[in-house]
């Protein structure tokens, strides 16, 4: 078998065009999952029922299925859910939204709770209002005890994004499936995705690292 | 000098507060008149705290009165806020906020209660930092605090926003001896300058120099109360008599 290494050079616009896809869903699933997991956590912290209630189903619902699942789902479902057409980018981004969202609501429902009520009773006898306390006094403090933990699903997201190419969304892996399949070059384009996604994933898991040594409980 | 009629700041009127089954006040009449330090004094568990926390609506109470200045305090969450700007609370555990300077500590208070200018708000922490004897210790995190200076921070955290009473939870418990003289002495230079404070306190010498008035807690329940020389000298019932000589309290 004679290896063939030019299929990989020879593509590299369209590589380079699913990296950038990866790194915008990435991002963005990010941007959104995370205030979408401090809203969860909130509703999940609530004293009102159906926001409790909405918010834990939500939370255990995607928590507990396969990334994978969920984005055939949000293929084949939402659509008729939603009467909306998604394309095939915003599908796969919604798909990961639900299950980032439901696992950083987790991540911060831990935080806001490791931060002992004498706190937050301190910001009201200064004669803040809860909301203010919350914003001023709890999250700051919970957002350096997560962060490590949000680093982690970070770097788990940023794999996790190769499911959606089972629905065609042109990130990294789909395009060199797709190079794979058209080329007949099955080595040498594994190996080329390979290398891509380690050579962008291992600095981020070092900053990871870096991030968990770094951001020690300040009391 | 002619004499001031005594003013009302705070009054309890038939205070009851219940946690589920157990019932931690039963039905406290107090008042604490304008300049006067009340120190609260009793056996653990007997309601000391939940008394202070319901003096600024921390805890609700089940029935009677809390009134400052004459109203009870209100039930609307943005009414009560309101309320708790004008009284400063001092825990036990000073609950300084861990990501803020000394400094930020301070002048959180008036930058984000009273919408003050950072810089105002800054001088104004700056001067109280002063005379709690920590201007030095501005840029500090708390964390690099000793235990007296955390308290004094969380002194000067109350007095920023002027408050016209002060509430103190065991301010010295948690303390190591030798700095809980610090604390006592930013307290007693405040009562001197006709501060009103009631002051739970396990200090007996704190409580008989500096108090007005010493109320003394049971169950729930005031059991005693009067000038610090009656307290502790002669106290009218063998309840204050047990407490103060299980203290080892020789008078
Ligand atoms: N949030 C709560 N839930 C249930 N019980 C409580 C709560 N807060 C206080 N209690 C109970 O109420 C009683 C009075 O408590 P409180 O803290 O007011 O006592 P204290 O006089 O301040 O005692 P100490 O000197 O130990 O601080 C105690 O028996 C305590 O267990
Ligand atoms: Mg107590």
């Amino acid at each position: 078998m004679t290896l063939q290494w030019s299929v990989v050079w020879d593509n590299w616009p369209a590589l380079l065009h699913g990296v950038l896809l990866t790194i915008a869903l990435t991002f963005t699933t990010m941007a959104i999952a995370v205030p979408g997991g401090i809203l969860l956590a909130l509703m999940r912290l609530s004293p009102i029922r159906p926001l409790n209630l909405f918010a834990t189903c939500f939370v255990e619902l995607f928590r507990n299925l396969p990334i994978i699942l969920v984005v055939y789902w949000a293929f084949y479902v939402l659509p008729v859910l939603t009467g909306l057409s998604l394309s095939a980018f915003a599908t796969g981004l919604a798909a990961l939204c639900f299950n980032v969202s439901a696992y950083n609501s987790e991540t911060f429902r831990a935080g806001i709770a490791s931060i002992r009520a004498g706190q937050t009773e301190a910001g009201l006898a200064l004669g803040m209002s809860r909301s203010t306390a919350f914003r001023t006094i709890v999250l700051p403090q919970a957002w350096r005890r997560v962060l490590p933990v949000l680093a982690s699903t970070w770097v788990s997201l940023f794999k996790d994004t190769s499911l959606v190419s089972v629905i065609a969304v042109g990130e990294l892996a789909y395009t060199a499936l797709q190079i794979r399949s058209q080329t007949f070059r099955v080595l040498e384009m594994l190996t080329a995705m390979a290398a891509i996604y380690w050579l962008l994933g291992y600095p981020q898991a070092k900053l990871v690292d870096w991030i968990h040594r770094r951001m020690g409980v300040l009391e | 000098m002619t004499a001031v009629p005594p003013r009302p700041v705070i009054q309890y009127e038939g205070v009851v507060k219940t946690f589920g089954t157990f019932t931690a006040l039963r039905g406290v009449s107090l008042e604490v008149n304008h300049g006067e330090v009340v120190c609260l004094i009793g056996p653990s568990g007997s309601g000391k705290s939940t008394l202070l926390r319901c003096t600024n609506g921390l805890e609700p109470i089940d029935s009677g009165r809390v009134l400052f200045d004459g109203v009870a305090l209100p039930a609307q969450p943005k009414a009560l806020y309101r309320v708790r700007q004008r009284m400063g609370m001092v825990f036990q555990s000073f609950e300084l906020f861990p990501h803020k300077t000394a400094l930020d500590n301070v002048a959180i208070g008036p930058i984000t209660v009273l919408g003050m200018p950072r810089t105002q708000a800054r001088e104004r922490a700056m001067a109280l930092l002063d005379k709690v004897g920590l201007a030095d210790k501005a840029g500090s995190l708390p964390a690099k605090l000793s235990g007296g200076q955390q308290q004094r921070v969380a002194i000067a955290r109350a007095l920023a926003m002027q408050p016209e009473v002060m509430l103190f939870d065991e301010p010295t418990s948690a303390l190591d001896p030798e700095t809980i003289g610090e604390v006592l002495n930013v307290m007693k230079r405040l009562a001197d300058e006709g501060m009103t404070m009631v002051v739970v306190t396990h200090e007996m010498n704190f409580a008989r120099r500096v108090a007005d008035r010493v109320v003394v807690f049971e169950k729930g329940q005031v059991v005693e109360s009067g000038p610090p020389e009656q307290i502790f000298d002669a106290p009218k019932t063998t309840r204050t008599r047990d407490f103060l000589g299980h203290l080892g309290w020789q008078g």
